[in-house]
């Protein structure tokens, strides 16, 4: 079974190793073996309860249980913006009007915004390219919003996700040319990388401090605003489904946009159900497939099984039980699946 | 001979055609024949008021050919720009964006609607007939609203300011106003230039953008101009950079032109004056001393009983107290032997004369460099 479970002091080593499989582009995952090591020892604080709330971040790990092979990661951030401010443009809107000239125009602003800041977030979501089939990227984005339903006392009332912004096939943003470019002498890919470690605070301190109408800009750059990145056009589907939707925040970068949710309306949150477990073969699915997690916070483990809750019980095979580590009568949370069955 | 002189009522019918024929509008001169009127009937109020501090005098100055009667140009005053009403121009603010830590210091210009000017003197409402040839009429009509404020401090500001046309293509579109002001108002910039009948109405404030506009941001083309004059209006540029004028602090909201600012007391007309003594001559007489002297061109000014003229004149150069002046000059003056005269040379080709000017701010500038700062285009 492919399970998504909380991330171990152990797992360093498959860490580092599946780092080096992101490639150059994606900078919030890389073999960087002291980050790493950073990375799980504060999931670790935050789950024993010893992290301090600007802290607080989980760290999750995808295992095929079979082959202990490490093929993803993801995170959820508890509180942004508590260390260092967490910027965002807000996208507004102002009309410009005169009645005496019988003028009316409506443009939009960009602010730069803490609105974010104590919102919880998920991030940090990483496949390896050999697992990108079967659902395992659904499974991996979910496993953040199981885990989020069975402990909603560790998180705010909100959260967030920010997506990539488009590029163009050149691999430039023309938001960042039109805007960012102008306010530093470093490029893009130098102010990612700052920003991925922990600078963009810096950074953000050197972008414009008034609002920027963005009807002046060029139109190319307007025309991204908002504007998801091709690669992450399917995890943005994804999170849509599970409720989170642009509300107006971009990225000050590459103006990619910031999904938001209330955690509360979050589908997983209010689909999925706590049942005992009932250990044995399942019943004809007829292709129905749940996600599945127990109930522990530091063993937590959540994985897609056949089969749905019946007659107040999720029934799993003896194989998925100890994938998930559970036993007869545990309880476990599941969320059915809705969507119809993909045909083999 | 040309001279300078208040307006009159008299005038109007000159006045109105060169209302007609100055291009684009002049908002100082308007084509309503009554608004006209009232204008010239305020400035010859103006002129005669006790004026204790500015307030809505207009002045409203007329280039006149001796010789013909005929007027070839005028120029205004305008002792309060927007009284009453805010006087909008954008500021041009350098914003320092810097980190220590990323080792990074720029200089960003944003250009932020401003009411600074109001209330302040301006030079407005310059108009001069096309047909007149070379430049030094246009120096004398240009400068003598100077030579009338140096001799008359209590009327208007101590700083004074001026607004010149912008820059515009073939088409006579404004590149600024396509970037910015179009996407306010979404329409033509003259439409607008017409309908606003100046730059102190309410409804710029409306409309226009109350956040700063970050320079970088704009389309290359629209930073190219801001600061620029209109090629019409070079001349004009460089005489007010000749009186002591300062650019690059303000430019205009709809076509980014250039905005100069002057402190009065550091402006030539008021530094460089020398106060003569009229001594009679004929023209041959003059005619002999250029030859024999060296001399220079000045804008002389009488303002005898409060009836201001302004004549350009050969005098020796040097510090002498007399003015020798020909008959024509003394009668376009109005004065007589042993009358007082105000002098200022014309040229102050002398640039290095006496510790240098901090003219110098003026190479702060926004974008492109800029040539005809140094050209001397006479």
């Amino acid at each position: 079974m492919i399970v998504v479970r909380a991330v171990k002091t152990e797992d360093l080593d498959a860490l580092v190793s599946l780092a080096q499989e992101t490639g150059p582009g994606l900078t919030t995952f890389k073999p960087d073996r002291d980050a790493l090591a950073a990375r799980i020892e504060r999931a670790s604080k935050t789950m024993e309860g010893r992290a301090a709330p600007y802290e607080a971040g989980y760290f999750f790990v995808m295992e095929d249980t079979a082959t202990h092979d490490v093929a993803g990661v993801c995170g959820i951030e508890a509180q942004v913006g508590l260390e260092q401010p967490f910027y965002n443009y807000r996208v507004s809107t102002v009309v410009h009007a005169s009645q005496e000239l019988g003028v009316w125009t409506k443009m939009s602003l960009l602010n730069i915004s803490h609105d974010l800041t104590g919102y919880a977030e998920v991030c940090s979501l990483f496949l390896s390219p050999r697992y990108r089939a079967h659902g395992v990227g659904g499974l991996l984005s979910r496993s953040r919003f199981m885990f989020m339903a069975q402990f909603r006392h560790c998180f705010p009332e909100r959260l967030c996700a920010e997506l990539r912004g488009h590029f163009d096939l050149d691999g430039t943003s023309p938001f960042w040319r039109a805007v960012g470019s102008h306010f530093y002498q470093i490029d893009f890919n130098a102010a990612d990388y700052l920003s991925a470690h922990g600078r963009k605070s810096f950074l953000a301190e050197l972008m414009p401090r008034y609002p920027v109408y963005a009807d002046l800009l060029p139109q190319e750059a307007q025309d991204v605003i908002g504007r998801t990145h091709r690669d992450t056009a399917p995890a943005r589907k994804m999170l849509e489904a599970e409720g989170l939707r642009y509300q107006g925040h971009v990225d000050i970068f590459d103006a990619g946009p910031v999904l938001e949710c209330y955690v509360s309306d979050l589908r997983t949150v209010r689909e999925s159900v706590v049942v005992p477990v009932a250990i044995g073969a399942p019943a004809d699915a007829d292709g129905v497939r749940s996600l599945v997690s127990n109930t522990s916070m530091l063993g937590f483990r959540v994985g897609m099984a056949p089969g749905g809750v019946e007659a107040g019980a999720m029934r799993l095979s003896a194989d998925d039980a100890a994938a998930l580590e559970v036993r007869e009568g545990d309880l476990v949370r599941v969320l059915m699946s809705s969507n119809k069955p993909k045909k083999d | 001979m040309l001279f300078v002189r208040p307006g009159r009522l008299s005038d109007l019918d000159a006045l109105a055609q060169m209302a007609r024929a100055a291009q684009p509008v002049l908002h100082s001169l308007p084509h309503d024949r009554r608004e006209l009127e009232a204008r010239v009937a305020l400035s010859e109020d103006s002129f005669r008021a006790q004026v204790d501090f500015p307030g809505e005098e207009v002045y409203l100055f007329v280039l006149e050919d001796s010789e013909t009667g005929k007027l070839l140009g005028t120029a205004s005053i305008v002792a309060a720009a927007g009284y009453a009403e805010p006087f909008y121009v954008f500021r041009n603010d350098a914003l320092i964006h810097a980190s220590r830590e990323l080792h990074v210091n720029r200089k960003i210009h944003a250009l932020t609607m401003s009411h600074e000017l109001t209330g302040m003197s301006r030079l407005a409402g310059f108009y001069i007939d096309p047909s007149l040839r070379g430049d030094a009429a246009a120096h004398l009509l240009s400068r003598a609203r100077m030579m009338y404020i140096a001799a008359n401090r209590r009327r208007f500001t101590p700083e004074v300011f001026s607004l010149l046309l912008g820059v515009t293509d073939e088409a006579g579109t404004s590149p600024f106003w396509e970037a910015v002001g179009r996407k306010f108002f979404g329409r033509d910039f003259a439409q607008i230039e017409i309908a606003s009948g100046g730059r102190s109405r309410t409804f710029i404030a409306e409309v226009m953008p109350s956040y700063p506009l970050y320079v970088p941001l704009l389309p290359d083309e629209a930073q190219r101009v801001i600061g620029e004059p209109n090629e019409k209006a070079l001349l004009s540029y460089d005489i007010h950079l000749e009186e002591g004028f300062e650019p690059d602090r303000f430019v205009d909201i709809f076509d980014a032109g250039p905005v100069l600012t002057a402190q009065v007391d550091r402006s030539a007309c008021v530094r460089f004056n020398e106060t003569k003594t009229v001594r009679e001559t004929n023209d041959s007489a003059l005619r002999d001393g250029r030859d024999s002297r060296e001399s220079c061109a000045y804008l002389v000014a009488s303002n005898r009983e409060g009836d201001f003229r302004c004549v350009l004149a050969e005098l020796p150069s040097g510090r002498g107290q007399d003015a020798p002046l020909a008959g024509h000059a003394r009668a376009a003056l109005d004065v007589m032997h042993g009358d007082a005269v105000r002098c200022v040379l014309l040229h102050r080709g002398a640039r290095e004369e006496e510790g240098q000017d901090p003219n110098d701010i003026g190479s702060e500038s926004f974008s492109a460099p800029r040539n005809h700062h140094s050209g001397d285009r006479r």
